[in-house]
Order: C-alpha cells, then sequence, then structure tokens
C-alpha cells in the first residue's frame, strides 16, 4: 500500500490526535478565546499545516533512501563477487589457452583432433564469460564520456551493423524511427555504451528467433525520455521468468540449450541506468517480447 | 646459427610459466623464468636477456615496482607487461611507467609472440623508447604526456579522454599496424560487436582535430580491413 497518496490527510490526522488528546488527558474540553487578526491565524495555520505535510516528505524521503542503499548494498555486493570471479579465472584460463597452443604445435597432434578442437570451443566460451565479467565490474566504475547523441544515428548504425550477421538472413528485421512531426530528440551520454546496450538487445532477438519471426527496433519520445524498443515475434519468456532475466548469469529456462554468457541484459542494464534511464520487459509466451530502454532527455 | 632472442618471463603462477615457456621455446625464443620481481631484479644483474614479459599481480615484488626500479636505473630494456585488473587506470598506467606495450589476461599466447616482436622490431637497444617519453613531438603536433595536452601548429586541442587515449598508444607505437580490435582493447580494456565502429569514431575525431586528410595522411593512415598505423616520424623527449 502506498502510504504516500494520503499524505494530504495529515493534517486532519494531526487535528483528530491533538484534540483526542485534549478530551482524554484534559479533562473537558476547555474553551480557549484568542484574540488575534485574522490575517496572522491564516499565517500561523498554513504554516502549521507546511510543518506537518513537509515532515511527512521528510519521512517518506528517508525510507526511500534507506531502501535504496540496501538495494545498492546488495548490488554492490554482488559487483564484488563477480569481479573476484573474474580475478580467479584469469590465471588458469591463460595458462590453460598457452597449454592448447602447446598441443596444437606438438607433431603429434591432427589438426582436426575433435577432442582439441571441442576443448578450444570451451576455453573460448569461458573466455567470453569472463570478457563480460569483466565488462559489468568495469561499467560501475568507469566514467561516462557524456557527449550529445543522435539516438536516430545510433539506432541506424547498429541497425546496419546486426544487417551483415548471417543469422539476419532468414528474419524479417525492420528498422522504425519517426520523422515526424520532428526528429528524435538527441541525450546526454555515452554514445559506445549506448550502442553497446541495443546491440545487445538485438543480438539477443536474434538469437531467440526462429527463421520467418519479425523483429523491430523503434524508437519514439514522450514528452521527457526518449524509449527504444526491440520487439520480437520470437518464443516469449515465461511469466515467472520475467523479473529474472536482467538478473546477472540468469538463463531461462527454454533457452538453456542456447549459448549465451546469460550477462547480456545485465550488461544492458547497467549501462541504462548509469544513464539515469530505465528498461523493462513486455512478454508473451508464444507470442514475443518487446524490451525497452528509457532515456531522460 | 642466429642468436635466438632472449626472453624472461616474471610470473608467479607456475601453471601459467609451464606452459608459456614451451610455447615461446618453440617459437624460436630462448627462454628464462622468474617468479617474482626480486627474482627478476636479481636475474638482471647476471644476465641480460633481450626482453621482460612481466605479470603485474605477484607477491614479495610486483610488476608495476619491478619495472619502476628498472626505470630508474635509467635501463631501457624492452617490457610487456600483462595486466589482469581490467579497469582503464591500470592500462593507462602500464604505458605511463614505462612498458613498452601490455596484454589484459587472459590472452592467446599468439598474440603474445605478436607483441614481442612488434616490441623488438620497434625498440632500439640502449635508447629511451617514446613509451618512457614524457614529451612527444612530430612535425606539426606535441603531446605533453605528463600534462595530457596536445597541440597541432603550436595551436592546443581537447580530445575526448578516448581519443587521446587512443592518440597516446599510436604515437607510442609508431609504424606499427594497430588492428582496430587491439585498438579498442587499448582504450576499452575489452572488445565488443560493435566496438570497431567505435574506433573508426575516434580516429576520425582525431584527424579532425590533427587536420589530418584520411586519404592523404600525415599522421594517422588507414590500413584496409587490416587497422591504423601513425607514419609520421616521432621523437621523445624526457
Amino acid at each position: 500500500m502506498n502510504w504516500r497518496r494520503f499524505l494530504f490527510l495529515l493534517p486532519l490526522f494531526a487535528g483528530i490526535l491533538a484534540s483526542a488528546w485534549l478530551n482524554i488527558f484534559a479533562g473537558s474540553n476547555p474553551i480557549l478565546y484568542v484574540r488575534l487578526d485574522l490575517g496572522t491565524l491564516l499565517l500561523l495555520t498554513g504554516g502549521f499545516l507546511s510543518i506537518l505535510v513537509g515532515a511527512g516528505q521528510g519521512f517518506f524521503l528517508w525510507v526511500d533512501q534507506r531502501e535504496e542503499r540496501l538495494l545498492d548494498d546488495t548490488a554492490r555486493e554482488r559487483r564484488r563477487f563477480l569481479s573476484r570471479l573474474d580475478h580467479e579465472l584469469k590465471n588458469p584460463i591463460t595458462a590453460v589457452l598457452a597449454g592448447l597452443a602447446n598441443l596444437r604445435n606438438a607433431a603429434h597432434a591432427a589438426s582436426d583432433d575433435k577432442t582439441l578442437i571441442s576443448v578450444e570451443d570451451q576455453v573460448q566460451r569461458i573466455r567470453r564469460l569472463i570478457a563480460d565479467l569483466r565488462k559489468l565490474s568495469d561499467l560501475e566504475t568507469r566514467p561516462l564520456e557524456l557527449d550529445t547523441v543522435d539516438i536516430a544515428g545510433l539506432l541506424e548504425d547498429v541497425y546496419q551493423s546486426v544487417l551483415n550477421k548471417p543469422e539476419t538472413e532468414h528474419v524479417e528485421l525492420k528498422l522504425l524511427i519517426p520523422h515526424a512531426p520532428w526528429p528524435l530528440p538527441t541525450v546526454r551520454g555515452d554514445e559506445d555504451l549506448l550502442s553497446l546496450a541495443v546491440f545487445n538487445l538485438l543480438e539477443n532477438a536474434l538469437k531467440f528467433c526462429e527463421p520467418g519471426d519479425a523483429i523491430e527496433l523503434r524508437a519514439f519520445e514522450d514528452q521527457n525520455s526518449v524509449t527504444i524498443e526491440v520487439a520480437d515475434t520470437g518464443p516469449g519468456i515465461a511469466e515467472d521468468e520475467i523479473p529474472y532475466v536482467w538478473d546477472e548469469l540468469y538463463r531461462a529456462r527454454a533457452v538453456r540449450g542456447i549459448p549465451g554468457s546469460g550477462l547480456g541484459l545485465a550488461l544492458v542494464r547497467a549501462v541504462v541506468q548509469r544513464h539515469s534511464g530505465s528498461v523493462s520487459v513486455r512478454s508473451r509466451e508464444g507470442s514475443g517480447t518487446v524490451f525497452l530502454i528509457r532515456l531522460p532527455v | 646459427m642466429e642468436e635466438r632472442v632472449h626472453v624472461l618471463l616474471v610470473d608467479d603462477e607456475p601453471a601459467i610459466t609451464e606452459n608459456l615457456a614451451p610455447f615461446l621455446t618453440r617459437a624460436g625464443f630462448k627462454v628464462s623464468i622468474a617468479s617474482d620481481g626480486q627474482q627478476a631484479l636479481d636475474f638482471l644483474t647476471q644476465s641480460r636477456p633481450d626482453l621482460i614479459v612481466m605479470d603485474v599481480l605477484m607477491p614479495r615484488l610486483d610488476g608495476r615496482e619491478t619495472l619502476r626500479r628498472i626505470r630508474q636505473e635509467g635501463d631501457w630494456i624492452p617490457i610487456i607487461l600483462l595486466t589482469q585488473v581490467g579497469e582503464s587506470t591500470e592500462r593507462a598506467m602500464a604505458l605511463e611507467e614505462g612498458a613498452d606495450d601490455y596484454l589484459n589476461k587472459p590472452f592467446d599466447p599468439q598474440e603474445l609472440t605478436a607483441r614481442i616482436k612488434a616490441v623488438l622490431r620497434r625498440v632500439r637497444p640502449g635508447e629511451r623508447p617514446l613509451v618512457s617519453a614524457t614529451m612527444i613531438i612530430c612535425t606539426g603536433l606535441r603531446f605533453d604526456r605528463s600534462a595530457r595536452r596536445v597541440f597541432v601548429d603550436d595551436q592546443e586541442v581537447t580530445p575526448t579522454p578516448r581519443a587521446l587515449h587512443l592518440l597516446e598508444y599510436m604515437i607510442t607505437h609508431p609504424d606499427e599496424l594497430v588492428s582496430r580490435e587491439r585498438l579498442l582493447d587499448v582504450v576499452w580494456g575489452w572488445d565488443y560487436p560493435v566496438g570497431t565502429r567505435a574506433v573508426d569514431t575516434r580516429i576520425a575525431e582525431l584527424r579532425r582535430l590533427l587536420k589530418d586528410d584520411a586519404a592523404d595522411p600525415r599522421f594517422i593512415e588507414t590500413v584496409p580491413g587490416l587497422g591504423y598505423r601513425f607514419i609520421a616520424p616521432v621523437e621523445g623527449e624526457a
């Protein structure tokens, strides 16, 4: 229940309390005669009400901040853990990469040795995971390079770069950018990071779509934000899994067979949050999914 | 028979030295091993390798401190640092403190041999390398590394931090073909699929500031399909 909505009742509630106190502790209701200008009386009453409402707002602010701090602590703790994990994995993987290269070089190894190829593939997979972990912890601390970002141009660039991929051949991929009555506004942001976020969403959609599916990359503005959407007619996400899709290393049940690090969406969220924006997702199982990025203008 | 290039490999993790040493030997180098900075310094008093490959995080004496001590003695032996903290500051510092190049762990061992060869090509024995210079000068361009300021024809220009970083890497590695992926790694510490476009954007920014013409370059040349190369003759000053 959102108590904030009842803030306007606070003065009335304070009045009731005060009157109850008089009745209970001061015996019968005493009558008080006050001689005061009407103007002064109104001013005093107004001031008193302001103080009451202000106190109420202050309380809610305090509650908010405490919640935020708790959330921040958990997020920080998790990031710290991930970065330590990343750190611990680097040396062994470096050694394994060198060891594999030695095996490759050894005279007795055939170049099509299935075991060797398979191990190499798996090592590369772990390596990508480590790289993504590092990106994630890096994103938390790296200073943003803020500039004016032309969202329409950015989407066009990302769209073009995805268009070259073989996966897009059997999917209907569209870019929809409004031009009328005026073009999309620009945002203050780090262009490199924002294109990474949009790219990840598109790549994600491509990964789960099947031949014949449609993907739309689109954007629109409302009063004080730009919304970027990546919509697809893919398999959709089960309702109980929707709250977790942005979490690090979360893989939805239906897509565990599809390779991926489970960090793509977490990266998107980290980027958007550092731009004071928000992410959300709407999905229906069997129909498709829309991922949204909202950025303040 | 030609004398083989002698590489001193310094890492506290035996798994790494045990696997990298045979790889480097097979690649044609003579390899010695030290397990921390102190051992590396001790080794240097008795022997003279051609190049050092050194981890940053080590017990006793870490790579950074070892590098500092070697440079303090006026020794310009080529050094490649193996960094592992992904933070951009660590990478920037590696160059500032006079490492000739660096590689982020984990790396492909082939990438290490490529770096070693590139560094050896660039370095003139006994001479102070560009990466240790605080002021870098070439015709019409001055890069003050300690103040992080750039002057074109004596007019100061202000590149974005990432472009500045890119320029620093390119100007301290002149005549070297640097791939977009490598530059992305330099500026970002990690690569991502649309990232090479980000590199192109920064290069375009630099060209604009340096009044460089991509079709007839004075400073930065595009090598189609491969990357970029800093072509102007460069001189360093202490």
